[in-house]
């Protein structure tokens, strides 16, 4: 799986949401904005690169204090969630 | 996925929307306020706006920075040179600025949860504008016909 192209991170007023550059509008009245664990995920998939379920849990692992198990399970969660919204694809 | 809702504090969010239009997006704004009324209602409505590319323009409703941070999305009922006046379709009263203070200009509004949304340019807007800047001199009482508000101390069981 990976981040379509043009979606990116920004900023805006301390929220995390999700940009697309190639879409011309971006309506604030239904936004992606991501909590910080989401925010340091996607900082390191944003390039594109293939990423798996296995790939973000070891991100959590190395930045976070929590188990394996735990990772791994909102790892999955926040992936449907990101593939739902339409930010990444196969 | 789950859905909240974020009030920001305009002086600190318009600015970003500001810079966003000035990449080149368009942007979708959720209303604040009843300045606009009786078209626009607060919370219901949303504005379609893009950076202004052709020179402001009479009957305009636009984003206007009328002083540092401070921000109204209101009509142009006057330029004169440099010099720009404003007024909420739902006030009485008018903010001044200039031309370079506008930042952008309100092109459509979806009202009422519509998807579809209602262009400035379209027949709807139009006739309304046409009609409800007519009618200033008797707004206040329209207004008052459309949002009656009685004030609590004219209101005799008081508790």
């Amino acid at each position: 799986m990976k981040v379509k192209k043009g979606f990116r991170l920004r900023d805006v007023c301390g929220e995390k949401i999700i940009v697309a550059d190639g879409i011309a509008n971006i309506d604030f009245s239904r936004i992606i904005s991501m909590n910080e664990s989401a925010a340091y995920l996607w900082k390191h998939i944003e390039d594109g690169s293939d990423f798996t379920a296995e790939t973000l849990t070891k991100l959590l692992l190395d930045e976070y204090e929590i188990d394996e198990a735990t990772a791994k399970a909102d790892s999955e969660t926040l992936m449907a969630m990101w593939k739902e919204a339409g930010i990444v694809e196969d | 996925m789950n859905y909240e809702t974020r009030k920001m504090a305009n002086e600190v969010f318009l600015p970003q929307v500001v810079q966003l239009l000035n990449e080149g997006h368009t942007v979708t704004l959720p209303l604040r306020g009843r300045s606009m009324r009786p078209f626009l209602e607060d919370g219901r409505d949303k504005a379609l706006l893009e950076a202004i590319k052709e020179p402001p323009q009479v009957g305009d409703a636009v984003l206007a920075e009328i002083s540092k941070g401070h921000f109204v999305l209101h009509r142009i009922v006057k330029i004169d040179g440099e010099a720009v006046t404003l007024r909420g379709d739902g006030n009485l009263g008018t903010e001044n600025c200039r031309l370079e203070d506008i930042r952008a200009r309100a092109t459509a509004f979806y009202r009422k949860g519509r998807e579809k949304a209602d262009s400035t340019k379209g027949l709807k807007w139009r006739i309304y504008s046409w009609w409800w800047t007519r009618l200033l001199p008797v707004r206040r009482y329209l207004l008052f016909v459309l949002h009656p508000h009685i004030p609590q101390r004219f209101l005799l069981n008081k508790k």
